[in-house]
C-alpha cells in the first residue's frame, strides 16, 4: 500500500502544536534557511521545479501561479486559503489542527517566494478550535522570531494576520474570499484582472491552498526533484486524499500522485461486507461521477478529467449498492443551490429549479416531463457565471442521471407503480 | 437572564467601552479598516448571543461605514446571527458523507427529542438547531457542532446524553452569552424561508405520514406541493405565490 507520511508525518504520534516538538522533528529549518541564504526567487524556483500544482481544487501550477506577479514595488499579499467546504473534503482541517506549524511554515515560505510582507490565513469560521490553535502556534512563532519585524535579525519583514469566516461556502472561491477578507460579502469579482494584478485591496495577491503551501516545507528540504519525481507526467508528488462515504475506514491518506483508484478504495478499509462498488465521486461535491470501469484509473489530474470527472481538492467518496442516487444528487444540488451567492441568474435560479423538480423526485413525485426538464436545466448553468460555483451543480447529477437513470425513472408519478394523485 | 440591552441603554455603551481596545487592535491587524469587520462582529455576538443592531451601528462607526452596507455585509454570513439564538447552538452537519453514513436519521432523532424543527429554537430559549453543509468531518460522520465545537462520531444514544448534560448545565461546551431571549427563529423573515423550502414549521406541526424520511426539514414545502398539484383552484400558481395569496393553507393542510 502506498500509504506515505510527508505532511502527515508525525500526526497522531506527536504534538505537533508544540514548537519544540515541531523543531525537533526539523521543523522550521527551512523557513530560516530561506530567508538568511535563500532569494525569494530561488524558493520560486524550487516550487516551480517541484511541478507543485494546486491543491484546493483548480490544480493550477503554483509556481506559475506566483510568476503572473507584476514586477513591482507596490505591497503584495499571500492569502492563505483554509476555507475548506468542499463536501467531501477534510484534508485542512487535519492539517490546521495537528500540524499548524507546518502550515504556517508553509505560509512564510510562500509569502517569502513572492517577496510579500504581509500574508493572511482565511479561516472557515466553523474551524474555531483550528483558528485558536493556528493563532497559538503563529504566537509561539512571532516569540522566537520567526514571524514580524525583522526575522531573524535579516532585515526581512512579515507579518501573519489569522481571519476568520463566518460560514460560506462561496469565500473558498479565491475572489470571494478576498471580497470576504476586506470586510464585504463573499460575492466573487469579475475575472480578469486576475487577483495576481488586482487582488487584495487592489494590490497583486496570490491565494493558494493550505496543503499547496504546506508541500513548499518537504520540497525545499529534500529538493524539487525528489518532489518531480514522485507521480505521473503532469500530476507531481503527493496528495492528501480524504476518503469518505461507503468504506470501512474513512480518513485523510497521503499518496504519490496516480496511485490507483481501487487502491484508493482499499487504503481506506474498502467497501463494507458482502457490498458492491456503484461509484465514486473522486473531487468533491463539485466533481462527476466514475465508476467501475475506471477503478484502474491513476489517480491524477488528467487521468480523472479524462474519466469526464476533476481531481479537485482530493475529496473522494465512495457510494456502494445501497446509495439511493436520487437523494444523493438532490443532498448536492441543494448544497450548491444554498451557497450560491445569487449574483448570476443561471446559477442562483437554475440551482433552485433543480432543487425542486429533485424534492419530487425524492419523494416519488417526480412529474412527467422532469426528467427532461433535468437534463434540459443541468445543461444551461455551466460556464455562465462568474466563477465556478455555478459550473459545480452538475456534473454530480448528470453523471448519475446517465448512469442509474432507472432511479430516477422510478419516481416519476404514473410509471412503474408509482400512483399517481 | 442577563440584562437586555437597548439603544441608549448604558448596557451596551458599557460593553462597547470594554471591547473597545480589542476593537483597535483588530483593526491595526489589516492595511483597510473595513477588513476588520468580520472578526469585530464575531467580538460583539460572543458578548451578547448574536450581531445587536447596536453591535452593527457601533461597527459602522468605527469602520467609517453606512449602517446599510454593515447590515448588507453581516447578513451575508450563516454564523452571525442578527437575533437572539438559544445557549447552546446544535449544528449537524446534513453533508453527502455524513448522510451516506446515518445522518438522516440522526437529524431525525434531534428533531423528535428537541421538539423543533430546522432554524428553530427551543420556547425556553435553551437550544437552537439548524441542520449546515458539510463539516469537513466526513471521516468521522455523523457529526455536529455545538457553540462550534466539533462532536464526531455521533449516535442518538450520544445525543440524548449530550442534552442531558446542556439541562444540567454539565456539558463540556460552555453556553453561549443570551443577553435577550431569542423567538422562535433566528431569521429576518421565516414566511419567505417557508416559501422556498429552506425552513420548516415546527417539528411537531408537520406530521407527515407520506414523507418517506430521509429529508425531514423540507415537509413544508412538500405539502406546497401537494395543495399545487391537487387542488384546482391553485393551478399554475408557485409555491411562493400561494404563500403570499394565501398564507394559511399550510396550516389547514397541516391540520386536515
Amino acid at each position: 500500500m502506498p500509504v506515505v507520511k510527508v505532511l502527515t508525518a508525525g500526526i497522531g504520534e506527536a504534538d505537533l502544536r508544540e514548537i519544540a516538538t515541531y523543531e525537533a522533528r526539523g521543523g522550521y529549518r527551512q523557513w530560516k534557511r530561506a530567508v538568511r541564504e535563500l532569494s525569494p526567487a530561488d524558493v520560486l524556483k524550487a516550487v516551480d521545479a517541484s511541478g507543485l500544482r494546486g491543491r484546493g481544487g483548480a490544480g493550477f501550477p503554483t509556481g506559475r501561479k506566483w510568476q503572473f506577479l507584476p514586477a513591482s514595488d507596490a505591497p503584495r499579499y499571500l492569502v492563505c486559503n483554509c476555507d475548506e467546504a468542499e463536501p467531501g473534503t477534510f484534508k485542512d482541517h487535519m492539517l490546521l489542527e495537528e500540524n499548524p506549524h507546518a502550515v504556517l511554515e508553509g505560509i512564510l515560505l510562500g509569502a517569502y517566494g513572492i517577496a510579500s510582507h504581509h500574508a493572511f490565513i482565511y479561516i472557515r469560521g466553523e474551524f474555531k478550535r483550528g483558528y485558536q490553535i493556528f493563532s497559538r502556534a503563529l504566537e509561539q512563532a512571532r516569540a522566537v522570531g520567526y514571524v514580524g519585524t525583522n526575522v531573524l535579525g535579516t532585515g526581512y519583514d512579515l507579518e501573519v494576520t489569522v481571519h476568520r469566516g463566518a460560514g460560506a461556502y462561496i469565500c473558498g472561491e479565491e475572489t470571494g474570499l478576498l471580497n470576504s477578507l476586506e470586510g464585504k460579502r463573499g460575492e466573487p469579482r469579475l475575472k480578469p484582472p486576475f487577483p495576481a494584478v488586482a487582488g487584495l485591496y487592489g494590490m497583486p495577491t496570490v491565494v493558494n491552498n493550505v496543503e499547496t503551501l504546506a508541500y513548499i516545507v518537504p520540497i525545499l528540504e529534500r529538493g524539487p526533484e525528489w518532489f518531480a519525481s514522485v507521480g505521473t507526467e503532469r500530476s507531481k508528488g503527493y496528495k492528501i486524499v480524504s476518503v469518505s462515504g461507503h468504506v470501512q475506514r474513512p480518513g485523510n491518506y497521503e499518496v504519490p500522485m496516480g496511485t490507483p483508484v481501487r487502491e484508493l478504495v482499499e487504503i481506506a478499509g474498502g467497501l463494507r461486507p458482502g457490498r458492491t462498488l456503484k461509484a465514486i465521486q473522486p473531487g468533491g461535491g463539485s466533481s462527476a461521477c466514475i465508476f467501475e470501469e475506471h477503478l484502474d484509473l491513476p489517480y491524477d489530474y488528467e487521468s480523472m478529467a479524462k474519466a469526464g470527472s476533476m481531481l479537485g481538492s482530493g475529496a473522494f467518496v465512495v457510494f456502494d449498492d445501497t446509495t439511493d442516487f436520487v437523494k444523493a444528487a438532490h443532498n448536492l444540488v441543494r448544497f450548491f443551490a444554498h451557497e450560491s451567492c445569487g449574483q448570476c441568474t443561471p446559477c442562483r435560479e437554475g440551482g433552485h429549479w433543480l432543487e425542486r423538480v429533485l424534492e419530487r423526485f425524492v419523494h416519488g413525485r417526480g412529474l412527467p416531463g422532469d426528467l427532461e426538464m433535468l437534463h434540459r436545466v443541468s445543461g444551461s448553468i455551466t460556464g455562465l457565471n462568474l466563477c465556478a460555483l455555478g459550473d459545480s451543480i452538475e456534473p454530480f447529477l448528470k453523471s448519475v442521471l446517465r448512469r442509474f437513470p432507472e432511479q430516477f425513472e422510478a419516481r416519476v408519478i404514473g410509471r412503474n407503480g408509482v400512483a399517481a394523485r | 437572564m442577563a440584562k437586555a440591552t437597548r439603544p441608549g441603554d448604558s448596557g451596551f455603551d458599557a460593553l462597547l467601552e470594554r471591547l473597545r481596545p480589542e476593537c483597535d487592535r483588530i483593526i491595526a491587524q489589516y492595511e483597510h479598516k473595513r477588513s476588520a469587520l468580520l472578526p469585530i462582529m464575531h467580538l460583539f455576538q460572543e458578548h451578547e448571543g448574536f450581531v445587536s443592531p447596536e453591535a452593527m451601528a457601533a461597527a459602522a462607526r468605527m469602520l467609517d461605514l453606512t449602517p446599510a452596507e454593515v447590515e448588507s455585509t453581516v447578513s451575508f454570513y450563516t454564523l452571525l446571527y442578527r437575533k437572539p439564538v438559544g445557549r447552546y447552538m446544535l449544528q449537524v452537519c446534513r453533508g453527502l458523507s455524513c448522510v451516506l453514513n446515518g445522518a438522516d436519521e440522526f437529524m431525525a432523532h434531534c428533531r423528535t427529542r428537541l421538539g423543533i424543527g430546522h432554524l428553530e429554537t427551543t420556547d425556553d430559549g435553551t437550544f437552537s438547531y439548524e441542520e449546515v453543509e458539510c463539516l469537513a468531518a466526513c471521516d468521522r460522520a455523523p457529526c455536529m457542532q455545538v457553540n462550534l465545537e466539533f462532536f464526531y462520531d455521533l449516535t442518538p444514544e450520544r445525543f440524548d446524553q449530550m442534552l442531558d448534560q446542556m439541562r444540567n448545565g454539565v456539558f463540556e461546551v460552555p453556553p453561549l452569552a443570551q443577553t435577550r431571549r431569542p423567538e422562535r427563529t433566528w431569521l429576518e423573515s421565516p414566511q419567505a424561508e417557508i416559501a422556498t423550502g429552506r425552513r420548516t414549521r415546527g417539528a411537531e406541526r408537520v406530521p407527515d405520514p407520506d414523507d418517506p424520511g430521509g429529508i425531514g426539514d423540507r415537509s413544508g414545502l412538500i405539502m406546497l406541493d401537494r395543495i399545487l398539484a391537487r387542488d384546482q383552484a391553485f393551478r399554475g400558481r408557485t409555491r411562493e405565490r400561494l404563500v403570499r395569496e394565501d398564507p394559511q393553507a399550510l396550516e389547514r393542510v397541516v391540520e386536515d
